[in-house]
């Protein structure tokens, strides 16, 4: 069921991209997708429910520890990702003077 | 030997980070020594495996390769990775100013060779994750590049590409998700042969198609292609002619890894694929037409032509169609960068990008016309030259079936109608004030007009050297294919002189025509349902 | 409207046909997968590495390749916001907005309480990264929110931001140096360099000595980026 609802975060995402007008907006809404994949691989990664992927005595049962790793690299891209699209967001508002999508379109043309 | 692969990905990265920390004139030319000795290594080791793909299998730290990283070269990664080097032979020797060192040049370099680095790791990796990465990054690194200028638009093509190529390989990695949680390994090869005999399970192919989504934003097919225009329009030339001529290929690329890795699957992708390749070549030669300014004609051109590639790539391997549609992937590489160059220098001069406000090239630039009419022979497909080898295997390939004739047939004249209107800035007084650029500019682009000559000539021993196939049934002499040509140039110039001059009522709407970015997604959303109805629910 | 509701049954077509790929993937896990986790990593993983840590085992040995990168792409990203975030043609638009509001009292006293808390766990999670939870990028990421939290404290803190990033610079390159010394010592690129014959506490240095060259690199590149913004918003 847990993928299932992450997948779910994930078809959020998309609908807010594809219907939000601003700018911050798709930013944050490419965080969200970002965020629902990688809880999607955390929760197929630990599907019998195991400990803490560290090797020790008496621990039997643990996680997969792939796909947390692989998660750390995509968490560390997603970051940046968004930090370059925030700081172009600026940039595109100083510009234009607002973070509408449509409205830049329209400035842009009214030059 | 072995470790070639390895030092190729690092050469570039470590030469880029040299140059940016040690700021001054005498280390620039590094970039230089780097590239030579790349391409002196990239022989070599040509020479030694070249025949011999299985050999080639690299793991990083010699661990199962099922666990580690590895790379994995066959005949096309090596092509790739030949254009690749050519390409950025070119586009330094055009774009960077040696004798300078500011800040802007240093950056400029330390993010151009990074990108060379990665994109070489790119066509290797035989790792889907070490893909994704690789894909990010290139992303990353061609929003810099494309926001590199710091203007209004640039902004704003920089974060809209950002974004929409972010969101569909997003979906790569749900499909590696998936596959990882099938087979337990992100190993291409290793994948493969998983795959073999398997029965088919609907999470394969929802896995296939997500990937598929990945290759297809990063190679802007049809209703994903909204980024290429506004990013390849805005970019300093230099960058527009990498982007257009290799990067965009990185999509394309992908395609083929992908289909290669799923063929003991067996899916009938070709149709869907022509039919996407097909629309989108339309499409963009559509726009192309009703385009004013100079470098989003070549942009939206480089769109059609993706869907020309497309077409071709589309049908399996075993295939003569597929090699065509190859080989129009290294055609196109060398005449649009070439087209680009030429279109950057004629745009430095004229400090204006409207086709209609340029006039008298050939007077006062010939060099410049002669090389750019070598680029736009080539790109309609004149015979000796080497866009003509590829679109004719494409026709060979699909002559029994006749609309798929009939959407190569109008790309082409749309193709030609394109760059009649756009050949009228040779014509003309010659202008009062113009600003003359530098020498090794037109150095680069002698070379990529040569290239396009020779590969347009000696088409046969090239073919059978890189892809193994014998071309030798195309041929380009003979009166046929001039009459054909003749032919399409004078449809095509009816069709400007009656339609595109007089600028009709439809020609302008579908300029005034505009996409906005919530559209853009919203298409994606489509072409995803698009490709779960084809693949799993008919 | 009635795009929103198309949207909706777009995404829906979407879901369901995930859930029902799902099933298959389950499928697919109890056969292949769970055969493999039993003989793949998990046992092999520490005698092979010397981290308890087997995330840690994978990032600095076995993916190293990758985590490379990964380093990498922070550094571009921080060279190329740097880049964009510079101020030198006209912007019509800029408002340039300063810090009317003053920080609470409380929560600089309480900012000044828990900073060196902190650095501390910070550092702690590097150093540890192969033994307990955590590693290089994540105890970079808690360094860099432990010195964010210095500019609540003092506002008018002045930062060298191209000394920042020239020191990033130079390790990024020491850190590919570093992980390209196995080549001269077991003869492969980008793994252990200690031998596998050395007992788990003389591998520990090499995961050590990485973990803290990431960590720090992490640490700076993100101090870097939100550097460049709060001089964005000054």
């Amino acid at each position: 069921m847990d993928p299932i609802l992450t997948f779910v975060v994930i078809l959020i995402g998309f609908y807010g991209l594809s219907t939000s007008t601003n700018i911050i907006k798709s930013v944050f809404c490419v965080t969200i997708i970002e965020s629902g994949v990688i809880l999607l691989f955390l929760n197929l990664g630990n599907l019998d429910g195991g400990s803490i992927p560290i090797v020790g005595e008496g621990i039997t049962m643990i996680a997969d520890p792939l796909p947390q790793a692989l998660m750390i690299t995509t968490i560390v891209i997603g970051s940046t990702v968004t930090a370059l699209a925030l700081m172009l967001c600026i940039k595109v508002f100083h510009h234009y003077g607002t973070v509408e999508w449509a409205e830049i379109l329209r400035r842009e043309e009214g030059k | 030997m072995l470790f070639i692969p390895v030092y190729l990905i690092f050469i570039p990265v470590f030469t880029a980070l040299i140059i940016y920390v040690f700021k001054s004139k005498y280390v620039n030319y590094l970039a230089l020594v780097a590239q030579f000795a790349m391409t002196v290594l990239l022989i070599m080791y040509y020479n030694a495996y070249g025949d011999q793909p299985d050999a080639t299998l690299f793991v990083f730290g010699d661990w199962d390769a099922r666990v580690g990283i590895s790379l994995y070269n066959d005949r096309l990664s090596l092509s790739f990775m030949f254009l690749t080097i050519f390409t950025w032979w070119m586009v330094l020797i055009y774009t960077f100013n040696f004798r300078e060192t500011n800040e802007k040049n240093d950056n400029f370099l330390f993010f151009l060779m990074f990108l060379q680095g990665v994109f070489l790791g790119f066509l290797q990796s035989n790792d889907l994750f070490n893909l994704f990465v690789f894909l990010e990054l290139t992303t990353i690194l061609v929003t810099i590049l494309i926001a590199f200028k710091k203007t209004g638009d640039a902004y704003r093509a920089g974060i809209y590409y950002e974004l929409i190529n972010v969101s569909g390989v997003l979906f790569f990695l749900i499909g590696i998700i998936i596959l990882y949680n099938s087979f337990g390994t992100i190993n291409v090869l290793a994948i493969q042969q998983l795959l073999e005999g398997l029965p088919d399970y609907v999470a394969l192919r929802m896995a296939y198609i997500f990937l598929m989504i990945g290759a297809s934003v990063k190679a802007a097919l049809f209703p994903l292609y909204t980024w290429l225009p506004k990013a390849h329009g805005v970019a300093q030339s230099g960058i527009s002619a990498l982007l257009s001529g290799l990067v965009v290929k990185g999509g394309l690329y992908l395609f083929i890894r992908i289909n290669d890795m799923f063929s003991p699957a067996n899916y009938s992708y070709s149709d869907f694929f022509f039919v996407v390749g097909g629309i989108t070549a339309g499409v963009g030669v559509m726009f192309a037409l009703s385009q004013k300014d100079m470098k989003q004609i070549l942009a939206y051109h480089t769109v059609s032509q993706v869907g020309i590639m497309m077409m071709g790539l589309s049908s399996l391997p075993t295939n003569d169609l597929f090699y065509g549609g190859l080989y129009h992937v290294f055609n196109h590489a060398l005449f649009k960068s070439l087209l680009f160059l030429g279109a950057g220098v004629i745009i430095q001069a004229y400090r204006t990008k409207k086709v209609s406000d340029i006039r008298g090239v050939m007077k006062t630039m010939p060099v410049v016309s002669v090389l750019m009419i070598v680029g736009m022979l080539s790109i309609t497909g004149a015979p000796l030259f080497n866009g003509f080898i590829s679109k004719t295997i494409i026709k060979y390939g699909i002559y029994d079936q006749e609309w798929k004739y009939w959407i190569l047939f109008f790309v082409n004249i749309g193709t030609a109608t394109s760059f009649i209107k756009m050949s009228q800035i040779f014509f003309g007084p010659k202008p009062m004030t113009i600003l003359l650029s530098e020498t090794p500019q037109r150095v680069s682009m002698i070379i990529i007009a040569f290239s396009c000559v020779i590969l347009g000539t000696f088409y046969i021993p090239i073919s059978t050297g890189f892809f193994g196939v014998d071309l030798s049934y195309v041929s380009p002499f003979g009166l046929l294919p001039l009459y054909d040509y003749i032919a399409t140039l004078t449809i095509g110039f009816a069709f400007y002189k009656l339609v595109i001059e007089k600028d009709v009522k439809p020609v302008r709407m579908i300029r005034e025509f505009k996409v906005s970015f919530e559209t853009a997604n919203y298409l994606m959303v489509i072409y995803v349902v698009a490709l779960v109805t084809y693949f799993i629910i008919l | 409207m009635t795009k929103h509701l198309i949207i909706i049954i777009l995404l829906g077509v979407l879901l369901a046909v995930f859930v029902v790929a799902m099933q298959d993937v389950q499928i697919l896990y109890n056969t292949a997968l769970k055969s493999y986790l039993v003989e793949g990593v998990i046992p092999r993983g520490f005698e092979e590495t010397g981290s308890r840590n087997l995330v840690t085992a994978i990032l600095l040995d076995y993916r190293l390749f990758d985590s490379l990168f990964e380093a990498g792409i922070l550094l571009i990203a921080v060279s190329g916001i740097i880049w964009i975030s510079k101020h030198d043609i006209e912007e019509k638009n800029a408002q340039f907005m300063y810090d009317k509001f003053k920080t609470p009292d409380l929560f600089v006293t309480f900012s000044r309480l828990v900073y060196p808390l902190m650095l501390t766990f910070g550092f702690y999670v590097i150093i540890n990264g192969h033994l307990s939870p955590g590693g290089g990028f994540q105890g970079g990421a808690i360094v860099a929110s432990a010195i964010l939290i210095l500019y609540y404290i003092d506002h008018d803190k002045e930062t060298n931001i191209k000394l920042i990033v020239t020191v990033e610079k130079f390790l990024y390159i020491a850190i590919l140096l570093f992980a390209g010394i196995s080549i001269f010592t077991r003869g492969t690129f980008f793994t252990n360099f200690i031998p596998t014959h050395y007992s788990y506490d003389v591998q520990t240095i090499y995961l050590v000595i990485l973990n803290i060259m990431i960590g720090f690199k992490v640490a700076l590149g993100l101090w870097a980026i939100f550097t460049a913004f709060l001089k964005e918003g000054r």
